[in-house]
């Protein structure tokens, strides 16, 4: 193909009508649409979302976050955000280096649905819902319900992502993020873990919410560990998590690592990430 | 071939003309404006080489469509000195000897400005931080470091 076309709406209504009647290839940060193509030109008609200003920017209203689609990592990093949200600023601060985070959006790392993204454990911790709109409406559906599998989402292709949205968690919840790879940096990541703890006047665990990521191709919410935890102490909820809790991840053997290696990492993060979250 | 008209700001210069929508910002910057001092090290948006300043925020110019810069402020290596005198973090690279073959510097600078904007005074580790978007194959990024410490010390 040869002749590429260009849009760049301003407002979302113009880009759902465009996508409604042409396969339009939607364009943010661009960050893993370059990277992907490895040198082939672009072929394909883009639709570049980057100037409309709907999907740009976070609120944040009674503990409740609107994260824009376009919003980008260095956007959400200097965001003031509840404590509940360090975690997922935290995974901002891994993605790529400062030019990356620079370019490269939220919805961007959601949509491009990498086993290894870095904001999708964080966000499915957080318990996360993507709002998506196309011509004939508008839907929510929960991030883990969202992302399918390695670069499949539930994204109908006249669909767009126009914003991520976090509920509240109590006041002084915490949120942690922690990564496992070779390298800190441009590296597919061995293990990722997010959690998220509510302590009660007690300090029992209230609430808590943690997901990995690179063991399995969508990243995993443990739920059952999460459901058995709440009303323990955080030190006797951590000595109690086993391999057993882990039984939802499906790590591969590749050259990062064995799936062995990967499930014992996962366990040992699953721990430090509870019990850094259950830290005041 | 169809074109699309864009209108941007090259170190401090209008700029206006017709491009082809699948031209890169470094193609832009490369083979349209002859500014040559941006560099390609990659096909993959992982050396940093083509590092420029889109309204002050350091971009991969290499993994963004020139379009997407329509109306905005673009910096190369090629804006930063004034005459004769270089920028302090290009004179910093200079007197510190932060580079060898010199292929990766004009990126390593345009990030390393960045770097000082949003924390004037860094440690070491947040230097190393701060560039873990470049990549050097020369240098051992040893003396890079100390130019970045002689430019935020200046
Ligand atoms: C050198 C380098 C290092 C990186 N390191 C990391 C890392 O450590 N961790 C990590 O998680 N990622 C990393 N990435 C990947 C990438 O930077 C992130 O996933 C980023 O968030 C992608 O956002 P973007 O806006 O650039 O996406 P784009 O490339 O613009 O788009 C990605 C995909 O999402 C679709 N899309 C984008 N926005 C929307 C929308 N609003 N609605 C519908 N579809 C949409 C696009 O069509 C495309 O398929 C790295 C990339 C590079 C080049
Ligand atoms: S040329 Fe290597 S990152 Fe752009
Ligand atoms: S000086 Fe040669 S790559 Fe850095």
């Amino acid at each position: 193909m040869s002749a590429t076309r260009y849009l760049r709406p301003t407002h979302l209504e113009e880009a759902l009508a465009a996508l409604g009647t042409h396969p339009w290839t939607v364009l943010a940060g661009g960050t893993d649409f370059y990277p992907g193509r490895v040198g082939k030109p672009v072929d394909v008609d883009v639709l570049d979302v980057t100037r409309i200003a709907d999907l740009r920017g976070i609120q944040v209203a009674g503990g409740a976050v609107r994260i824009g689609a376009t919003t980008t990592w260095s956007e959400l990093i200097t965001a003031r955000l509840p404590n509940v949200c360090a975690g997922l600023k935290a995974a901002a601060r891994e993605v790529g280096g400062v030019q990356i985070q620079n370019a490269g959006t939220v919805a961007g790392n959601l949509c491009n649905a990498s086993p290894a993204a870095d904001g999708v454990p964080a966000l499915l911790a957080l318990g996360a819902e993507v709002e998506l709109h196309s011509g004939s409406g508008a839907r929510r559906v929960n991030l883990g319900e969202f992302v399918l599998g390695s670069r499949r989402t539930a994204r109908r292709p006249d669909e767009l992502v126009v914003a991520v949205h976090l509920t509240p968690w109590p006041e002084g919840a915490k949120g942690v993020f922690l990564k496992l790879g070779h390298r800190r940096y441009l590296v597919i990541s061995v293990v990722m873990v997010a959690a998220c703890v509510a302590l009660d006047a007690a300090g029992r665990i209230a609430r808590c919410a943690v997901a990995v990521g690179a063991c399995s191709a969508v990243a995993q919410r443990l739920s059952g560990l999460e459901a058995r935890v709440v009303g323990m102490r955080p030190d006797e909820a951590i000595a109690g998590i086993t391999n057993a809790d882990l039984t939802c991840l499906t790590p591969i053997d590749d050259v990062r690592g064995s799936a062995a290696y990967r499930r014992d990492a996962a366990l040992t993060l699953v721990r430090q990430a509870i019990e850094q979250a259950a830290t005041p | 071939m169809t074109t699309e008209s864009i209108s941007l700001t090259v170190n401090g210069q209008p700029r206006r003309m017709d491009i082809d929508p699948r031209t890169l910002l470094v193609q832009l910057i490369r083979d349209h404006l002859g500014l040559t001092g941006t560099h390609v090290g990659c096909d993959t948006a992982q050396c940093g080489a083509c590092t420029v300043h889109v309204d002050g925020r350091a971009v991969k110019s290499c993994s963004i469509l020139a379009l997407q810069a329509d109306g905005t402020e673009v910096t190369t290596i090629e804006g930063l000195a004034t005459g004769d005198e270089l920028h302090p973090m290009q004179q910093a690279f200079r007197d510190c000897h932060g580079l060898q073959c010199g292929y990766c510097t004009p990126g390593m600078v345009m990030s390393a400005i960045e770097l000082l904007k949003h924390n004037p005074q860094p440690s070491e580790q947040q230097i190393r931080e701060g560039l873990e978007g470049n990549i050097c194959r020369c240098t051992g990024y040893q003396n890079i470091v100390k130019a970045v410490q002689q430019a935020a010390g200046a």
